[in-house]
């Protein structure tokens, strides 16, 4: 069956975008320097993450950076078999949540395993990399 | 207090309609619904569109469709909640009426999903989450968020891939009895079990298509609604809920806990209980969330949502039949569309029009639960005969 016309249009959109981090800076300056850390509210003790400077339970704007160190669980995961555009040809690849000593859940690829191996409550390591433009990202690998 | 009533329903055909753009798709529900309802259109003093939009052309898609339908001067807006779209449009015109501020307004569902290569639709639906967190490192798509929660629920609860494939093959064998559905033929569980992988342990046949496609429904006060018909079908609860944008701030991965929320609300709104329902649409974007929502409304206790499809409990004539329109499966996705078109299909049985696939009624009660992202946005709304 044919399709039936369409006007293929001739102005392309591309969007890029630049997101601002300067509020919760340290998280991308420390990560490049191997560190993992997120913030704490200094009013009401809470540790979110992603890292934010504004507190989501007490709305306090006062905190503190901590290390959430490298070691972690696996909670569950999957494999990429088809990735959206922007990613093409870099596929299959798994992505983990993976949970740190008290309760800090946090989500990225996974390495080192495949989907049949990997385990629930397994011992990850979170690692830094960079890419080669030189924006800095984190990674699970099996412990 | 009034009540409010839908007093008329129109669905395009679901599927690849390359043969319309945006304002002909809407129009072709719109003006059904119009006609369904017997009000004259001038009397439409709101309507409101759900869609998502950017994978198709217009920025503007509220004052595009009601320019083409003839509704320009109505109050109008855009309204976005994901794949809830709808049902949060739904909620807007229910709200406008309930109000006072309107007697009759309109509700309208489209999406075209296929002006776009489809790695680009990928693409918009995978930042469907926490852009930064979840998608610019990393490249979380659709499959692979509910992928997340099928692991943990399989895990969990024994939920097994031949699970995941019944729930399939259900909305394959509905979808096989509606003219309107994208896919109109039944499959087999070895099919499903043997189409490719997506995002682990996620197959083709587990997920939703992309779908262009649009649904329109006409809300009444009770004045209005009892002067123009005999078989009002009355809105008698609505629930809505939200989560976390990162599913990593989420406590636990098997179930969508704002879909719980939504549904205690409507039930406690409706004063109704799961046990009264007659028939329901649930959202299932993937076997695993259809599953999911029947443990999610309390239609079995939780983890038990397998049992239920294995026993065919959800299935015409069975405890409680969920989607026997095909569902998002097989019915297709149209993403701003969906919640609109459940409201219709729940109308439809509860009028008693949906031929072939008339599910019994005892209560004269039907469920939608229309979720949003992955559990970032629930509705459910439960319509009634009476």
């Amino acid at each position: 069956m044919s399709e039936p016309p369409s006007l293929h249009s001739n102005r392309p959109l591309t969007l890029r975008y630049d997101i601002p981090i300067s509020r919760t800076r340290e998280f991308w300056d420390s990560l490049k320097a191997g560190k993992f850390i997120t913030t704490k509210c200094s009013g009401c003790g809470n540790v979110t993450f992603p890292p934010q400077a504004d507190c989501p339970a007490c709305m306090g704007d006062r905190f503190e950076w901590v290390d959430l160190g490298r070691e972690a669980t696996l909670v569950t995961f999957t494999s990429v078999q088809v990735a959206p555009a922007s990613f093409e040809g870099t596929g299959p690849y798994m992505i983990a949540i993976g949970e740190f000593k008290g309760g800090v859940k946090v989500l990225a690829r996974l390495e080192g395993t495949e989907p049949k191996k990997a385990r629930q409550g397994m011992a990850l390591r979170i690692e830094a990399r960079s890419e080669k433009d030189g924006n800095p990202y984190y990674v699970f690998v099996v412990a | 207090m009034t009540r409010v009533a839908i007093i008329g329903v129109g669905h395009s055909r679901f599927g690849r309609r390359t043969d319309v753009n945006v304002g002909e798709l809407a129009f072709e529900s719109i003006r059904e619904a119009v006609e369904d309802a017997g009000v004259d259109k001038n009397d439409i003093k709101n309507v409101v569109v759900g869609t998502m939009g950017s994978w198709y052309e217009e920025s503007l898609p509220a004052v595009v469709v009601n320019e083409y339908a003839g509704l320009s001067g109505a109050g109008t807006m855009r309204v976005e909640a994901a794949c809830a779209s709808g049902s949060a449009a739904l909620k807007a015109a229910y709200n406008s009426i309930m109000s006072g501020e309107t007697e009759v307004a309109l509700a309208v569902g489209v999406e075209k999903m296929t002006e776009v290569d489809s790695a680009t639709s990928v693409e918009l639906i995978g930042r469907a989450g926490s852009y930064m967190w979840e998608f610019e490192n990393f490249g979380m798509t659709f499959p692979a968020y509910y992928a997340l929660y099928a692991v943990s629920h399989m895990n969990r609860y024994g939920t097994t891939e031949e699970d995941l494939a019944r729930v399939s093959v259900k909305a394959h064998r509905y979808g096989a009895m509606n003219p309107l559905a994208q896919f109109q033929k039944e499959i087999t569980i070895e099919k499903a079990l043997g189409s490719p992988v997506i995002a682990w342990p996620l197959k083709l046949y587990d997920a939703c298509p992309l779908t262009d496609g649009s649904a329109a429904v006409v809300l009444a006060s009770e004045e209005v609604a009892k002067r123009l018909t005999d078989t009002p079908i009355w809105i008698k609860g609505v629930g809505y809920s939200s989560d976390t944008a990162n599913l990593s701030r989420r406590s636990d991965y098997v179930g969508l806990e704002a879909a719980v929320q939504a549904a205690n609300r409507a039930y406690s709104m409706a004063k109704v209980s799961p046990g009264d329902i007659d028939v329901a649409t649930a959202h299932d974007c993937f076997t695993i969330a259809e599953l999911m929502a029947y443990e999610d409304l309390g239609f079995c206790r939780k983890g038990e949502g397998a049992k239920l499809v294995r026993e065919g409990q959800t299935e015409i004539g069975g405890r409680i039949p969920v989607n026997v329109d095909g569902g998002l499966k097989a019915k297709g996705h149209p993403v701003g569309a969906t919640g609109v078109s459940m409201a219709v299909e729940i109308t439809k049985q509860l009028r008693g029009e949906a031929g072939k696939r008339q599910v019994p009624l005892k209560n004269g009660l039907g469920l939608m639960h229309n979720v949003g992202g992955t559990g970032h946005y629930a509705y459910v709304t439960i319509l009634s005969r009476s």
